[in-house]
C-alpha cells in the first residue's frame, strides 16, 4: 500500500514540476486580467500547459509502477477481458460515426466519442480515457492504408482522453442513472440546481471569451448583418434546445436528463478549452467538419484566430458533447441490466433510481 | 521475411499458417521495422510543425518521406491519396484563413471579404505542413502492414490486451458496416425507404443507427468468453510466433531521429535555430 502511496505522491510532484518549469518557459505568465475580454491574460497557455502536466503525471505514475512491479497492475486492474472486448467496438463506434457524419455529412458536430463515452461509464476513468486515446492514435496509425484512416486525428487524443476520463467520472458517481418517476418538487429542485450549474459554466466558462468583438445581443452595429442572423440563428437553437429539456423533463418526469445535460456541457466547455489551442496551432483553426464557417464569421467580426477558435470551439463542444452523452444515456438504458452490471463500473454507473 | 521463433513443435499446417500472416513485402522499404518507419513519419510531421514556414516542411519531405516513397514504389498513389485527404481540409483552412484574417495587403474582394496577403501566407503555411502529415503517414500506411505494427509493438513490451484492441478495431469496422447493411435490407423489406431525396436518406439513417450499436455491443458477451477461455486474461508473457526482423542500423537510425528532433525542438524554442521562411 505504501509503494501506491510512493507513487501517487511521486505523480503529484512531477505534474506539479511540470506545471510550475511550463509556465516559467512561457515567462511572462500574466496574471492580470485583460480589460478587452475579461479573461486572465494567460489563460490559453495556462491550460495547454496544465493538460501536459497531467499527462506526465501520470505517465510518471505508470512508469514507477512498472520500475517497481515490473508491469502495471493498479491501471490494469480495472481492464478485464469484458472490457477489452467493449474497446475495439467503442473505437469502430466512434470512428465510424465520426467519419459519417463529422467528415462526410459536414454537419456541425463531431459524435466521434459514444464509443468512449461507454466505456468510460461501463468500465471507469482510466479505461475511457485509454479508449479516446487509443481511438484518435488507432484512427492515424493502425487505419492509415485503410479507407477510414484519417492522419488529422491523433493530435486530438488528448482531448478524447480527457472526455472518456470524465465519463468514467461522471459514471462512477451516477449521472448516467435513469432517475423516472422523480416527484415535481424534487424535479423542479433539480432543474433550478441544473440551470444554475449551466448559467455558472456559460457565464463563467463560456462568456468571457465573446465578452469583446461580438455578442449574441450586445452592441451589434460595427458587425456585418450576416453574423447577427448567424447568432440569432444558434441563439433561438440553444433556447429550443433547452425548451426540449425542460419539456422531456416534465414529460418523462426523469431527472437523470438533468444530470446527463449538466455533464455533457460540462466535458464540452472543458474539451473546447483544450482543443481550441490545438486546432489554432495545428489546423490554422479548422477542424474539417461544418463549423469551420463560424471560425471564419468570428475572424470577420473582430476576433484574432485563437479567439475565433475557442468561441467556435465554446459553441459547437458544449452542444456536441450534450448530444453524445443524451445519446450514450439513451443507449445505456436500452442495454439490458444483465450486460451492463458484468462491466466493473456497471452497476453503479447504470441502473435505476427511482423516487 | 517474417522469422518463426524457436517453436519446433508446430505442424506443418501451422507454419504455412503464419506464413500467411506475412505482409507482402514488395520493396526494401516494406521490409523496414514497422516502428521505424512510423517514427519515420512521427517525427517528420512533429518537426513539420515544430520548425513551420515552408522550406523546413518542403525539405522533410524532399530527404525524409520521398525518398521512401520512391524506394517503395508508390510514389504516384502515395501523392494522389495525400492530395485527396488533404483537399477537404485545405479548404476549409483556405476559406477560414484567406478573407478573415486582418491584414493590410488586400489582394482581392468578394462580397463583404477581403482576401489580405497576410492571410494568403498563413493558410498556405498551414496547407503544407497537412499536406507534410499526410504524406508521412500515408507512406506508413500504404508501406505497413497494420497488424505487424501491432505486433511488434507487443514484441516490444506493449499490453497483449491493448495491442489486442488495437488489431480487433480492424475486424471490427468491416464487421460493423457489413452489419449496417444488413440491418438497412432488413429495414427496407419491411417498407422503410432508404432513397430518394436527402431528408428521406436522412430518415433512412435514423433507424439504422441504433440496432447497429446495440447489436454489437450486445456480441462484447460472446466475444468475451471466446476468449476467456482461451486464457485470454492469465497474467504473465506471451510468447510471439510472429516476430519481425530489426536489426542495428534500424535501431541507430531511429535513435538519431528522435534525437535530431528533440535537439531541433529544444533548438527552436531557444531560439537557436532561426525560423526558416
Amino acid at each position: 500500500m505504501s509503494s501506491a502511496w510512493l507513487r501517487v505522491g511521486v505523480a503529484a510532484v512531477v505534474a506539479i514540476v511540470v506545471l510550475v518549469v511550463g509556465l516559467a518557459m512561457f515567462g511572462s505568465f500574466d496574471t492580470t486580467a485583460n480589460p478587452d475580454t475579461g479573461l486572465v491574460a494567460g489563460s490559453n497557455s495556462f491550460m495547454l500547459v496544465l493538460a501536459i502536466a497531467l499527462l506526465v503525471g501520470f505517465l510518471a505514475y505508470a512508469l514507477l509502477e512498472y520500475l517497481q512491479t515490473r508491469r502495471l497492475d493498479s491501471i490494469t486492474r480495472q481492464f478485464d477481458t469484458r472490457t477489452i472486448v467493449l474497446m475495439p467496438i467503442a473505437i469502430a463506434i466512434n470512428i465510424v460515426l465520426g467519419q459519417t457524419v463529422g467528415t462526410a455529412l459536414k454537419i456541425p458536430l463531431y459524435l466521434d466519442s459514444i464509443g468512449t463515452i461507454l466505456v468510460g461509464a461501463l468500465a471507469g476513468p482510466i479505461p475511457g480515457a485509454l479508449t479516446g486515446l487509443l481511438a484518435n492514435l488507432i484512427w492515424t496509425f493502425v487505419l492509415a492504408g485503410t479507407p477510414f484512416g484519417s492522419p488529422y486525428a491523433w493530435p486530438y487524443a488528448i482531448v478524447a482522453a480527457e472526455i472518456g476520463l470524465l465519463a468514467g467520472v461522471f459514471g462512477y458517481y451516477g449521472f448516467f442513472r435513469s432517475r423516472p418517476n422523480t416527484a415535481i418538487p424534487q424535479l423542479a429542485g433539480g432543474l433550478a440546481v441544473a440551470a444554475l450549474i449551466l448559467f455558472g459554466l456559460v457565464f463563467y466558462g463560456v462568456l468571457p471569451f465573446y465578452a469583446k468583438g461580438f455578442t449574441f445581443f450586445g452592441d451589434t452595429s460595427g458587425v456585418d448583418q450576416f453574423f447577427v442572423v448567424i447568432a440569432y440563428a444558434i441563439a433561438i437553437g440553444l433556447v429550443l434546445a433547452l425548451a426540449a429539456l425542460a419539456i422531456q423533463l416534465f414529460v418523462k418526469r426523469d431527472l437523470g436528463v438533468a444530470f446527463i445535460v449538466v455533464g455533457g456541457a460540462i466535458c464540452g466547455v472543458i474539451s473546447a478549452l483544450i482543443s481550441a489551442p490545438i486546432s489554432a496551432f495545428v489546423f490554422g483553426g479548422v477542424t474539417g467538419s461544418g463549423a469551420d464557417i463560424l471560425v471564419a464569421a468570428f475572424q470577420q467580426a473582430g476576433s484574432s484566430l485563437i479567439e475565433a477558435v475557442f468561441q467556435q470551439g465554446l459553441l459547437q463542444d458544449p452542444i456536441d458533447k450534450t448530444i453524445e452523452f443524451i445519446v450514450a444515456f439513451l443507449l445505456l438504458q436500452t442495454l439490458s441490466r444483465r450486460f451492463t452490471a458484468r462491466f466493473p463500473q456497471g452497476e453503479r454507473a447504470v441502473g435505476v433510481i427511482s423516487a | 521475411m517474417t522469422t518463426e521463433a524457436s517453436t519446433p513443435s508446430l505442424s506443418p499446417e501451422d507454419r504455412a499458417y503464419l506464413r500467411s500472416l506475412a505482409p507482402a513485402t514488395p520493396s526494401p522499404y516494406h521490409r523496414l521495422n514497422p516502428l521505424t518507419k512510423a517514427i519515420v513519419a512521427t517525427v517528420s510531421t512533429l518537426a513539420a510543425f515544430v520548425l513551420g514556414g515552408y522550406v523546413a516542411p518542403a525539405a522533410i519531405l524532399v530527404l525524409l518521406v520521398l525518398p521512401g516513397a520512391i524506394a517503395a514504389r508508390v510514389t504516384a498513389r502515395l501523392v494522389r491519396v495525400a492530395l485527396l485527404i488533404s483537399l477537404p481540409i485545405s479548404i476549409s483552412v483556405a476559406l477560414v484563413s484567406v478573407f478573415t484574417r486582418a491584414g493590410t495587403t488586400v489582394l482581392f474582394t468578394i462580397g463583404p471579404f477581403d482576401a489580405t496577403l497576410e492571410g494568403v501566407d498563413f493558410a498556405a503555411q498551414v496547407i503544407v505542413r497537412l499536406f507534410v502529415l499526410a504524406m508521412a503517414l500515408g507512406l506508413f500506411g500504404l508501406t505497413t502492414e497494420p497488424r505487424a505494427f501491432v505486433v511488434d509493438l507487443e514484441r516490444r513490451g506493449l499490453s497483449p490486451k491493448i495491442a489486442f484492441a488495437a488489431a480487433a478495431t480492424l475486424e471490427t469496422i468491416p464487421l460493423m458496416i457489413e452489419r449496417a447493411l444488413a440491418i438497412q435490407a432488413a429495414q427496407r423489406a419491411r417498407g422503410l425507404d432508404t432513397e430518394g431525396s436527402l431528408a428521406t436518406r436522412i430518415r433512412g439513417v435514423m433507424p439504422l443507427v441504433g440496432p447497429v450499436i446495440l447489436s454489437s455491443l450486445t456480441e462484447v458477451e460472446e466475444r468475451s468468453l471466446a476468449l476467456e477461455v482461451r486464457a485470454f486474461g492469465k497474467p504473465g508473457r506471451r510468447d510471439l510466433l510472429w516476430t519481425l526482423p530489426d536489426d542495428a542500423r534500424q535501431r541507430i537510425l531511429r535513435w538519431a531521429l528522435v534525437a535530431a528532433f528533440v535537439a531541433l525542438t529544444i533548438g527552436r524554442v531557444a531560439g537557436l535555430v532561426p525560423a526558416l521562411p
